[in-house]
């Protein structure tokens, strides 16, 4: 029973057979060389019907000619005749040669000739002795009588050879001549014996729809063919004859599926008995074989072909297909298999030829070899599963004594077939993995990882994930939950990756399974959540899982949270708070619009959504995001596709060096792709500020679901919508947080703090009256909260009627409500020390106190001024009305301290005075000093007492009766000189004339007193100066007078011109003190830059000018004195 | 007569897929996807010549023991997907050639309409309909 049936070795030996005839002890010792020789070299070969010319390498098989086993022309097996005749012989004596050798060749080449053979060759064997060298003479030796008699036309049928037998360089010369001889002539006639065979073989093709032609039959044939160019070392044309074979077979078959089936066919319609494997490499062909059998055999021939000429992969990548075809023809053929069967041939077909592969692996073709052997593994792990559960060896199972027994049958129907040295054959591999559960199971997972590690590193990922299911259900049959769900979860990724949704959730029924199995309830439970909500799923199934994730959350004691992604969608956000800015301590209300996907009603204990304050990224991200509506809606939360994007085309313009333009093109900086993750684990969010259900327990439907979620605004700020988080029992549902902000703004209004004046301004010393108004904010103050009020220095206020006013006041807000609004008389009185005052408000809910300033104005405004007569001195005071408010005035003094009396000059009924704006009242006081005596400086004090004039309607007006005063300082004011002038006619004249010559008497009297002063000083300077258009001074008009000596009198006399008419008033005439330049007598020190002397003015009422307003009647100048000028 | 006919996204997402049998659906699913690796794998090689860029028929893309599955790939990447079962042997090339032509056509035409927003799943009932019709070889 062990492998096929052996049949004859020789007849696969396709090389040429010769013939031999004459002297067979000399070819005998040139055989071995000759057998060795032939085919080391190639020969060209030339064919007909345009096929290429190749080199190939011919060999040869010799036998003793007889004439008996010699073909016919017309035999279309000449391939397997003897095809080429040699004759040998020594004889180098023409007279032998005459009398034996020449009958001899003659019977053979008759024999040759009758039969139509034109091969043949007679070789002479000349052992080189020297005598022959001195035969110069043609047409002696042997070789050309032979020529002369054989082949007068054919030379090349002879040739001699010297015995190669002596090693000399003659010999190797005609010993390659000789080879080459053969070679060429040996080919020439195998090839036509070649084209003999394929002619038949055509033919016999053609005739493959007649009845009683036989496909077995024909194979031989072919592979005869296919056999003689595989000696000639055509491997490739080799395997064309096998393929060609392979699709008439396949062809055949799916005729007879269609059509009538072939008579030959049904020898294949035979139930299986062996399924051996490949046998690769040794394969040789039962008689009757069964269809695998032949299958195999053509494929192991093909394969050999393949790595004959070196295409491993090749052969690989056929093995499936070839496979495939197999298992298609069994069903077409209807052909009967015990179960597991084709399973085992499969995997063994599998496993020889990965084996085969792997000898030819390296690592420069690791690329090539994975990807043809991939779809290989996965099919041998795929069918080792498959005859495990067959034969009840999948784990948790036990095979029953049938299975057993399957076993047995599927050990004995593949055979034995020891594997090469060191290496088990996959035959014992799988009688192996068979045996026991244990070895099955490690078969099979190392099977399945391989192929899953095949296909990851050519890139078919999502085939290593479906093998990665397969593993992943069997590691759950094992109870290796981890280990399964590991493969699901890769698998489920790989599928959501992809979008294939149904994939993906009927993987995640499996994912639930497997927690399930492994009683994590946690993960149980998000791929319950995962599950209920797959809308691919049946709805029975999802519902099943819903409600054992409720029952199950009930178990839970930590919050479970699992991201929305698809089990909750949200629609739309919005805020529905206008603008959205909320006020302090008002609710924020949002509304969210979720589509629940969830299969029944989800009672959610609670739904929060997160307020994120305002961070700097937010700042920064503004720009980018801002929605100026306060609604996201779905397009929104969608994380924008990165393919669909713009790209960003810029213009790019190249110029020359001369700044001419290059090239103008536009280009797209490559858009930076970033790999799409869709398992973002939500981030912590923090659930300290959020929006919450005001009605709970909340329902939420199936489908879409408005909720309205609201939250008392307590801190101020600007939030970000974050994550909504929808919580059932201990499961928490949380979305991602929103890519588009939506934000909240709560603002506060703070109290705010007024002092406002009334329209008319501020007055000082007048008790008036402040607006102090308070305006609570957007939330309440504390109750015991008190504004207090500090004003500056000279100024006091009161906010209690008929309280005294005070420089400071702390006030308590009655009204604490958010905007009430508070206001408060505050009385005002202000000194007037400095114009401008203020109120410092210090408000509990600032930290600054607030200063208000206020800017108060003079009630009245006083002036004096000293008046004068001779030593006599009078006060002047003008007071002036400031405001458009009336005030009376009263009883005005003027009080000089230092003894001087001052009397007032009193106007009858001017007790009550009124004064307002634009009004003014002088006052005058004559001040009692002596002449004589020096009078100290003085410091005067005015007072008047005010009082307003109150209008009937205006009563709130103060009333009180107050004192107004002035202080000032009166020094230098003591007459020092009296100056006295008059304008007299010259003498003799009577009149002062125009156009005359008068005289200017100056007359400067010093003041009784002045002898007593020390310090007064003593010169003085005198200026005249007159009107220019009235009088012209001729000469002096300035001098110098000195009183140092005596006290007297000093008169001056001046010359003046009238120059006009009528009554002139007197020139006036300027007393200035006189410093002069070096004046050493001085108790001051002086610079003495000082070279100068120096000019000071006299205050008002030093110097009192007797003739001031005097006048003098100028007449008309006579005409006699013009004349005399 | 083929058996399972899918419209692939170039997102390598499924946008319509259709059975003779619609119990064989899922599996039939898993084939469809795992034939995407092959998919990818011819459109990455980049060895196509200029000549046959235009060349949109993939063939066969793998076969299985009971199905082959052919490809077809639009120029803007869309998958056109044939499985047929593989002992039907009265398809030839030519014949799933133009099978691919006409899914082609048809589902330009329902790109067309102003009502289906590209890239999405196609649930059109008449196309639906065309696209049995196609498969079914009628």
């Amino acid at each position: 029973m062990n492998g096929l049936d052996s049949t004859d070795a020789d007849s696969t030996d396709r090389r040429p057979i010769i013939t031999c005839a004459g002297e067979l002890e000399v070819f005998s010792a040139l055989e071995d060389s000759l057998l060795q020789a032939l085919p080391q070299e190639p020969c060209e070969w030339r064919r007909s019907l345009g096929r290429p010319v190749r080199n190939v390498h011919i060999g040869a098989s010799f036998i003793p000619f007889s004439p008996s086993g010699l073909p016919k022309e017309s035999q279309w097996d000449l391939i397997r005749q003897p095809l080429f005749h040699i004759y040998w012989t020594e004889c180098t004596d023409i007279d032998v040669y005459k009398t034996t050798v020449k009958d001899d060749i003659e019977s053979w080449m008759k024999e040759i000739v009758t039969r139509d053979l034109s091969d043949w060759l007679i070789v002479v064997v000349e052992n080189y002795d020297g005598k022959r060298a001195n035969k110069l003479l043609p047409r002696t030796t042997v070789l050309d009588k032979i020529r002369a008699d054989f082949a007068p036309k054919q030379g090349d049928r002879c040739i001699s050879v010297i015995n190669p037998g002596r090693l000399e360089t003659r010999s190797a010369d005609s010993w390659r001549g000789l080879v080459g001889r053969v070679r060429h002539l040996v080919l020439v006639a195998y090839a036509k014996a070649v084209v003999k065979l394929e002619d038949h073989v055509r033919h016999q093709r053609e005739k493959r729809n007649e009845l009683g032609w036989n496909f077995m039959d024909y194979f031989s044939l072919q592979e005869e063919l296919a056999q003689v160019l595989e000696m000639l070392g055509l491997y490739d044309e080799a395997l064309v004859q096998y393929d060609e074979l392979d699709a008439l077979f396949s062809q055949f078959v799916v005729n007879g599926h269609v059509g009538e089936l072939a008579v030959w066919l049904s020898q294949f319609q035979k139930s299986l008995e062996r399924w051996h494997g490949l046998k690769l490499g040794s394969g040789k062909l039962r008689k009757e074989p069964s269809l695998l059998e032949l299958r195999a055999y053509l494929f192991s021939k093909q394969a050999h072909m393949l790595l004959l000429i070196n295409k491993v992969w090749e052969m690989a990548g056929r093995c499936l297909p070839f496979l495939h075809i197999c298992m298609k023809e069994l069903l077409l053929l209807d052909i009967n298999t015990p179960a597991g069967a084709t399973s085992c041939w499969l995997f063994l077909a599998c496993m020889e030829v990965l084996q085969t592969c792997d000898r030819y692996n390296q690592a420069d073709q690791v690329e090539a070899y994975s990807a043809n052997t991939a779809a290989l593994w996965a099919y041998a792990s795929q069918k080792l599963r498959e005859l495990g559960e067959l034969c009840g060896l999948m784990p948790g199972q036990s095979p029953t004594s049938e299975q057993l027994h399957l076993v047995v049958g599927l050990s004995a129907g593949m055979g034995d077939c020891p594997g090469r040295s060191g290496e088990s054959s996959p035959t014992d591999k799988l009688k192996k993995a068979l045996s026991s559960q244990e070895a099955f199971n490690k078969n099979y997972l190392e099977l399945a990882e391989l192929a899953m590690g095949t296909y990851k590193h050519i890139g078919h990922l999502r085939s290593a994930r479906l093998i990665g299911l397969e593993v992943a259900s069997f590691y759950m049959l094992l109870g290796e939950t981890q280990k399964a769900a590991a493969f699901l979860g890769d698998a489920f990724r790989t599928f959501e990756l992809d979008g294939w949704q149904e994939l993906a959730a009927h993987t995640q029924i499996k994912l639930a399974e497997c927690y399930r199995k492994a009683g994590d309830t946690r993960k149980f439970i998000s791929a319950c959540v995962a599950v209920s909500v797959a809308a691919e799923i049946d709805n029975l199934i999802r519902w099943s899982y819903f409600d054992e994730m409720r029952k199950c959350l009930e178990t839970l004691d930590k919050s479970l949270v699992v991201p929305f992604e698809d089990v909750i969608k949200i629609v739309n956000v919005s805020v529905k708070n206008n603008n959205g800015v909320v006020m302090q301590d008002n609710i924020i209300e949002v509304q969210l619009v979720v589509e629940s996907n969830f299969p029944r009603e989800v009672v959610c204990t609670n739904i929060f959504m997160t307020l994120e304050p305002e961070t700097k990224e937010h700042k920064k991200s503004k720009e980018k995001a801002v929605n100026s509506d306060r609604t996201i809606i779905v397009k929104d939360l969608k994380s924008s596709e990165l393919l669909l994007q713009r790209l960003h085309m810029q213009r790019h313009l190249d110029y020359k060096e001369d700044k001419q333009i290059s090239s103008a093109s536009v280009i797209c900086k490559n858009a930076s792709f970033k790999r799409k993750d869709r398992t973002i684990s939500p981030q912590p969010c923090n659930f300290e500020a959020c929006l919450e259900v005001t009605k709970l327990p909340s329902v939420l439907t199936p489908g879409s679901n408005a909720i309205k979620l609201t939250k008392k605004a307590t801190e101020i700020g600007r939030y970000y919508l974050g994550h909504v988080a929808i919580n059932v029992g201990k499961l928490s549902l949380l979305s991602n947080s929103f890519n588009v902000k939506l934000s909240v703004e709560v603002k506060r209004e703070e109290p705010s703090l007024r002092l406002d004046k009334g329209e008319d301004a501020l007055l000082f010393g007048l008790e008036q009256v402040l607006q102090l108004s308070l305006t609570i904010g957007s939330y309440a103050v504390p109750e015991d909260t008190t504004i207090k009020l500090t004003s500056s220095r000279g100024m006091t206020i009161q906010h209690i009627p008929e309280e005294p006013l005070l420089s400071s006041l702390e006030i308590p807000i009655k009204n604490t409500d958010p905007y009430n609004v508070t206001n408060i008389p505050l009385r005002v009185f202000a000194e007037p020390s400095s114009s401008e005052h203020q109120v410092t408000l210090i408000c509990p809910w600032s930290s600054k106190p607030v200063p208000v300033m206020l800017s108060f104005n003079s009630l009245l405004t006083v002036s004096w001024k000293l008046h004068t007569v001779q030593h006599r001195k009078f006060i002047h005071i003008t007071v002036i009305g400031q405001t458009d408010q009336k005030f009376e005035l009263s009883s005005s003094r003027l009080d000089i301290r230092d003894q001087v009396k001052a009397v007032p000059l009193v106007v009858a009924d001017a007790v009550h005075q009124v004064i307002h704006s634009g009004v003014n009242i002088s006052y005058v006081w004559e001040i009692l000093i002596t002449s004589s005596v020096e009078s100290p400086p003085l410091k005067a004090q005015f007072f008047v007492d005010y009082s307003a004039v109150v209008d009937s309607e205006d009563s709130s007006l103060d009333t009180n009766t107050r004192t107004f005063s002035y202080n000032f300082d009166i020094t230098n004011y003591q007459t020092l000189y009296i100056v006295e002038t008059n304008v007299e006619p010259t003498k003799g004249n009577e009149f002062c004339r125009v156009g005359a010559l008068c005289n200017l008497n100056l007359c400067i009297k010093p003041a009784s007193h002045m002898l007593d002063s020390a310090d007064v000083e003593n010169a003085l300077m005198y200026e005249v100066l007159a009107e220019p258009t009235v009088w012209a001074v001729c000469g002096r008009t300035a001098g110098v007078v000195s009183f140092e000596t005596d006290m007297e009198p000093q008169t001056i006399v001046l010359d003046v011109m009238p120059l006009n008419n009528g009554f002139l008033p007197l020139p006036l005439v300027r007393l200035s003190k006189y410093i002069p330049a070096d004046s050493s007598g001085s108790d001051k020190p002086r610079k003495s830059t000082e070279t100068h002397p120096r000019l000071e003015p006299f205050s008002p009422g030093q110097v009192y000018n007797i003739s001031k307003g005097q006048q003098v009647h100028v007449i008309v100048g006579t005409i006699t004195e013009a004349n005399v000028l | 007569m083929a058996v399972c006919a899918a419209i692939i996204g170039k997102d390598n997402s499924p946008k319509y897929f259709t059975c003779l049998n619609p119990d064989e659906e899922l599996g039939f699913q898993y084939k469809v996807l795992s034939s995407l690796d092959v998919i990818e794998e011819k459109l990455n090689s980049g060895n196509k010549s200029v000549s046959d860029t235009r060349e949109l028929y993939l063939g066969m893309l793998y076969s299985l023991e009971k199905h082959k599955i052919y490809g077809y790939v639009s120029n803007t990447k869309i998958k056109f997907i044939i499985v047929i079962d593989s002992t039907n042997t009265s398809l030839r090339d030519n014949e799933i050639r133009s099978m691919f032509r006409k899914l082609h056509s048809i589902y330009a035409d329902n790109v067309c309409n102003p009502f289906y927003i590209p890239d999405e799943p196609i649930t059109s009932k008449s196309f639906d309909k065309s696209v049995k019709h196609i498969i079914s070889g009628i």
